[in-house]
């Protein structure tokens, strides 16, 4: 199954997005944890866009899911400024400041996270989990 | 996200409920932010309704927390759900900030007056 969605680069559409996703992954069969999870680092890859790649200004994104019986694979783009999360360094945890946690959630959470280097005029990236093996 | 603010003799409950992400935090921000400045010496923070939480929830409660310690005030979450609870252990917070299991906890915890 694959799908795309194009959305704002604004924090509204954050919740509504989110449960689009949920069904996707409910009908693919993902347990609810793991569902909360994958929402949980597709949300703050969303929101870096938002912060970090449009700086609050207005702009589009994009997101492609395609999933598989054993896996899901999620790819946002957008045409901001570049920002490669993948070399934000790992904070130091428990972390007694705020903030400096969203990509150390997708990080956690997912099973490979690629940042396209190569992606002409704004950024694309690529998350991806497996389903565990029982 | 709803937020709603009442006073349990001296302590300051905040209620939510909803989801708390970069959306909606700031609202929450700006309750904790006024309980801080007056220097509340107890709040207690009510999640029981909150289906989901992101980092900038946490980071959220990480600045009220600290700003409460400055004063020697405390701020407790209360009634977490367990999808709450996961994004706490992700981050390795659940040893840092005070948590109870329920409100009345919660409430004993701080030592509640009428």
């Amino acid at each position: 199954m694959e799908k795309r969605f194009e959305l704002n680069a604004s924090s509204e559409v954050l919740s509504p997005f989110r449960k689009e996703l949920r069904q996707i992954l409910e009908h693919a069969g993902w347990e609810k944890k793991t569902t909360n999870e994958i929402l949980l680092a597709v949300d703050e890859a969303l929101t870096n866009i938002i912060r970090h790649a449009y700086g609050g200004a207005a702009g589009k994104m994009t997101v492609s899911v395609m999933t598989t019986d054993d896996r899901i694979e999620i790819v946002l783009e957008d045409k901001g400024k570049k920002f490669d999360p993948t070399q934000v360094p790992s904070p130091d945890l428990p972390r007694h400041r705020p903030g400096g946690l969203g990509v150390h959630f997708i990080r956690t959470i997912m099973d490979q996270m690629i940042y396209d280097d190569q992606c002409p005029g704004g950024n694309r990236l690529r998350l991806i989990k497996r389903k565990a093996k029982i | 996200m709803k937020i709603q603010l009442t006073n349990q003799g001296d302590i300051h409950v905040l209620e939510l409920s909803g989801e708390l992400d970069y959306h909606s935090s700031p609202e929450l921000r700006e309750k904790l932010t006024e309980l801080t400045a007056k220097q509340a010496s107890k709040i207690l923070v009510n999640l029981g309704g909150v289906d989901y939480m992101d980092s900038s929830g946490i980071a959220t409660f990480v600045e009220a927390f600290q700003k409460a310690k400055r004063y020697q005030g405390r701020l407790i979450l209360a009634a977490l759900t367990p999808t709450v609870r996961g994004v706490f252990e992700i981050a390795k917070l659940d040893s840092i900030f005070e948590i109870s299991s329920t409100v009345a906890e919660a409430e004993k915890c701080l030592g509640a007056k009428a």
